[in-house]
């Protein structure tokens, strides 16, 4: 079943570059991303997935599946939405398709590697599989921006690799990454050589995430890539590093090291949110901005798996909402974009005289990115403060609330604006109209966080209490 | 006395062949025939036969330098051993005295250049004792790390006692020592690609526009004295490669067949590389450095 | 010995990189490198040459020494300048920083112990030199090939690494991390050769249209 998971997008993506049409490499596209998330869904019905004890490659455990279906969800909206996007491009969309199938393919790979060599295998393939993502529309800008991508991850999975093959070094005479044995036999590694590997392995896979201050790409690639790319990426493929981090957090925690990971976790959850806040500030582009907020939300995971056992789950329920709400922020901005020519904040104006619906869309989405309750974020952001009080750490749970004030500031001058500020003349700009492909995704994605602002189904808390007891919490 | 004069007079028949050997490759890299494998030897005759000429400014300084310099050339022949052959003369710290005997050899031909008064030398004199200043710290960091391979102070000794077994254990450091100095060996001895002995290029010379204004068999001197240089620096090198306890004749046919592929290996170098610009020469010393100092590390890691 | 001395030829050949300008004597420095590397499998191999070794080693072989400088040359083939710019901090001072981590990494591998048998002395402080020299490399050079080259330099480092590792890591992993690193270059290749035609050359200080 894992298997076919992968193979299914992988060989969708061979399928793809071969394949003559444009509008043929489309329908594979829907069909592929539905029947995966259809196999996708269908491994919940199964129960609680056996982690196996054995060394094997792959393997699903709670938080893989949790991380998994996210990727499936988005990367299934997405699809949809760019039926009616790449109408619009008048490019060859070969590899385009092609490479976007393949990243799901090794999305779904690193959901389920239960070794920590082919995680890392995985992750790399994901940043290669989108850097030709980012430049599909060829201009100096593109380049410039899938230049900084991939050079900046590359070198930053690199430290990656070496921090896996320390892990491997710690590991004594086992010699072994295969995620169950680490576990298992986590209390007689080598500290020494442990402490190392997961400072290499932090910094590593904090660059792929997006942490301060191995940022710099983000707001680059995100802005430069087609809008619905740019959710994929800091929705789904932020995920992966993440679960990455979730894995060595596992590891520090039975090794009883989670005294030395949880420090380096806060701090560089502050460093970012602190980040975040200056350059939200004052950005004027709309996807810059949201790249920004990918910073805070990576920030704000990261400082949720620092303050230990008790703010496990609220950054896992985070993951989820933010991952939500980027795509769906990041097509709704597709949609923005493409009706008044402009990226910048100044020149979407008036959304709401123009289209109701898209109105209040875009304040659905603005008000779970900046956390206002009724919002699946606020639930999760008070609920790691409390977290932050409770453990005593004051001054990170002062500069969390500051942080988020001015970055709720920064947002709500630029949305607001967007929102409410008419149009100079009315009759100059032609009515905002969208193909049902490119609404009906936003409209499924908006419920769905809605929903989860509004009520945590029993089922959903459940498996994210079972994550905390996977991740080492109690 | 008669140990010390056959060393020198080995010295001085050979040297000037050494550079006949560095003609001939780079000839055959150009292509050509090139001049006879003797010609350095024909271009210190005729200038044996020449006259001098001074200029009215020149003092006894600049009569001095030559004499100097052939002199402190053949004092520091002595030291080195050729193969198998042990040098006539050697005490406790010769080492330094063949360190600093180069010294001497750099301050009177620097003080000569001076002596003439013309800008065009003094230019030459002052490069020279700027990259003197780096290549001497490299020359050191190198004996310092053969003193501690061998643990001796005596040259013939770092140079050449059980060396064999030096390389099972000390390989990288040896490996190490050896390149940081030949660099050091092409900036003393004012090769490509630090300096073109051929040339007389104002814009970047640095040996030859020293010598500029000695005539006669001065320059005859001058030069005889820094082909002995080459001889004497490049015998360390390979030194360093001949195995110890051999038989004279075999350890002296080992020697004399490094020399030459020493030569060749000089000419091969001049061959494919260009000058470099008067200001990257620094940087090269400076790899010079950090490999030696690498090496050092190396031997602190080893605990030799 | 040999591997002693093949070891501090790689480190060598990292430290005359640090130094040089010239891109084509930049990409073949670390096509030597690549070569010399290649030989470690070989030599650190204890269970007799078996066909896992021999792959590894052939495969570093044609990937690093022979597919990999080919496609950088590929990147840069319009690209008339083909010397470094000047950087900030200038080659001697970069040869001399090199030499610091470099006695940094022998320092901090003084300090770590391994937890069983291992090959030589020298074995991981060598991998971290290369490591540091490549990251310094990657840091210090304005032009984007000379970027790369610093990438792979670093996972030189890393492929020097897992040497010690040689014996229990599964083949399949060690081809993926191959074969990422293979379309890792060719990836980079390609965004060089977009931002030569965009740019007409290779100089990275000449992306900044992006910025806050």
């Amino acid at each position: 079943m894992l298997l076919f998971l992968i193979l299914l997008p992988f060989s969708g993506g061979l399928l793809a570059f071969v394949l003559p049409k444009n509008s043929l490499r489309k329908i594979l596209l829907i069909g592929v991303a539905s029947i995966h998330l259809a196999a996708v869904l269908g491994l919940w019905s199964g129960g609680m997935p056996d982690n196996g004890s054995g060394p094997v490659f792959l393997g699903l455990d709670v938080l893989g599946k949790l991380i998994l279906t996210v990727i499936s969800i988005l990367f299934a909206a997405v699809s949809v939405y760019l039926w009616g996007y790449l109408k619009n491009e008048r490019a060859c969309n070969r590899i385009f398709t092609g490479c976007l199938l393949l990243l799901l393919s090794s999305m779904t790979l690193v959901s389920v590697s239960a070794h920590m060599g082919l995680l890392w295998v995985a992750l790399e393939a994901t940043t290669l599989m989108s850097a030709p993502l980012i430049s599909f529309e060829r201009s100096p800008q593109n380049t410039e921006a899938a230049w900084k991508y991939v050079l900046i991850c590359s070198v930053g999975i690199a430290l990656a690799l070496l921090g896996t093959i320390m892990l491997a070094i710690s590991s004594g005479n086992f010699k072994t990454v295969f995620l169950n044995d680490l576990l298992n036999h986590a209390s007689v590694l080598t500290p020494s050589w442990l402490k190392l590997s997961v400072i290499f392995l932090l910094v590593g896979y904090g660059t792929k995430m997006g942490l301060a201050p191995m940022h710099t790409w983000k707001p680059d690639a995100y802005a430069q890539s087609p809008a619905p790319i740019g959710g994929l990426l800091s929705g789904a493929l932020t995920a992966c590093p993440i679960l990455a981090i979730l894995r060595v957090v596992q590891i520090c925690n039975r090794a009883d090291l989670s005294s030395f990971i949880e420090p380096i976790l806060m701090v560089m959850g502050v460093l970012s949110l602190g980040v975040a806040a200056v350059f939200i500030l004052r950005q004027k582009d709309f996807s810059r901005m949201l790249a920004y907020s990918s910073v805070e939300n990576m920030g704000i995971i990261a400082l949720g798996l620092g303050l230990g056992q008790a703010a496990y789950w609220p950054s896992m329920f985070h993951l989820i909402n933010n991952a939500l709400t980027k795509g769906f922020m990041f097509m709704l901005a597709g949609n923005l974009y493409q009706h008044y020519r402009s990226r910048d904040m100044g020149q979407i104006q008036g959304v709401y005289a123009q289209n109701a619906l898209m109105g209040v869309l875009l304040v659905l989405g603005f008000m779970s990115l900046t956390a206002i309750p009724p919002s699946g974020t606020f639930f999760s952001e008070i609920m790691i403060l409390s977290a932050a009080v409770q453990s005593k750490h004051y001054l990170i749970a002062a500069m969390f609330i500051v942080f988020l004030s001015v970055i709720f500031i920064g947002m709500a001058k630029g949305a607001l604006q967007m929102f409410h500020h008419g149009p100079a003349s009315k009759q100059e700009s032609s009515p905002m109209v969208h193909p049902v492909s490119s609404m009906a995704p936003i409209l499924v994605l908006g419920a769905i966080i809605l929903a989860l602002g509004l009520h945590v189904p029993v089922f959903l808390e459940n498996v994210l209490r079972s994550t905390q007891t996977s991740l080492g919490g109690r | 006395m008669l140990p010390i004069f056959s060393h020198i007079l080995f010295v001085l028949a050979l040297s000037p062949l050494l550079l006949g050997v560095i003609g001939k490759t780079k000839a055959f890299f150009a292509g050509r025939w090139g001049p006879p494998l003797l010609q350095p030897w024909y271009d210190i005759a005729k200038l044996f036969r020449k006259g001098v000429v001074y200029s009215t400014t020149t003092s006894w300084v600049f009569k001095l330098t030559p004499v100097v310099v052939m002199a402190t050339a053949l004092a520091s022949c002595i030291f080195v051993p050729w193969g198998s052959i042990a040098p006539p003369v050697y005490f406790w710290g010769d080492a330094l005295l063949f360190i600093y005997l180069y010294g001497l050899m750099r301050f009177f031909l620097i003080i000569g250049a001076l002596d003439t008064g013309s800008s065009f030398e003094g230019m030459g004199a002052s490069r020279e004792a700027a990259f003197s200043c780096l290549s001497e710290i490299v020359l050191f960091m190198d004996f310092i790390l053969l003193v501690m391979v061998s643990k001796s102070l005596v040259l013939c000794n770092m140079l050449n006692t059980g060396f064999f077994s030096s390389w099972l254990s000390m390989g990288p450091v040896l490996v190490l020592v050896a390149v940081s100095f030949f660099l050091v060996m092409l900036v003393e001895n004012s090769r490509i690609p630090i300096d073109d002995p051929n040339t007389h290029l104002e814009l970047t010379m640095i040996h030859e526009v020293m010598v500029l204004d000695h005539s006669g068999y001065d320059l005859g001197l001058i030069l005889w004295g820094s082909y002995i240089k080459l001889f004497v620096l490049g015998s360390v090198l390979v030194s360093l490669f001949v195995p110890a306890h051999l038989s004279p004749l075999t350890g002296v046919t080992f020697f004399l067949c490094g020399m030459g592929v020493l030569g060749i290996t000089i000419g091969v170098v001049e061959s494919v590389m260009a000058r470099l610009r008067l200001n990257r020469v620094p940087h090269l010393l400076i790899g010079a450095f950090v490999l030696a100092t690498l090496g050092f590390i190396v031997i602190l890691l080893k605990g030799a | 010995m040999w591997l002693d001395i093949s070891l501090i030829v790689i480190i060598l050949s990292g430290i005359v990189l640090l130094g040089s300008s010239r891109i084509g004597t930049i990409i073949q420095l670390f096509a030597f490198q690549s070569l010399v590397l290649s030989s470690i499998p070989l030599q650190v191999d204890r269970a007799g040459l078996n066909w896992h070794v021999l792959t590894i080693a052939f495969g570093t072989l044609i990937v690093k020494v022979f597919v990999m400088p080919n496609f950088l040359f590929w990147a840069i083939r319009h690209v008339r300048l083909r010397r470094e710019a000047p950087t900030i901090l200038g080659y001697g001072k970069t040869m001399l920083l090199g030499g610091i981590l470099v006695g940094m990494a022998f320092y901090i591998s003084s300090k770590l112990t391994l937890p069983d048998r291992y090959f030589s002395r020298l074995f991981i402080p060598a991998a971290f030199s290369i490591f540091a020299i490549g990251l310094l490399l990657l840091v210090s050079r304005v032009k984007a090939i000379t970027q790369v080259i610093g990438y792979l330099v670093m996972e030189n480092g890393i492929f020097l690494f897992s040497m010690l590792l040689l014996d229990k890591t599964p083949f399949l992993i060690e081809m993926g991390i191959l074969l990422d690193i293979f379309v890792a270059v060719l990836v980079m290749s390609i965004v060089i050769n977009n931002i030569t035609e965009d740019y007409e050359d290779t100089n990275t200080l000449n992306l900044t249209t992006l910025r806050d």
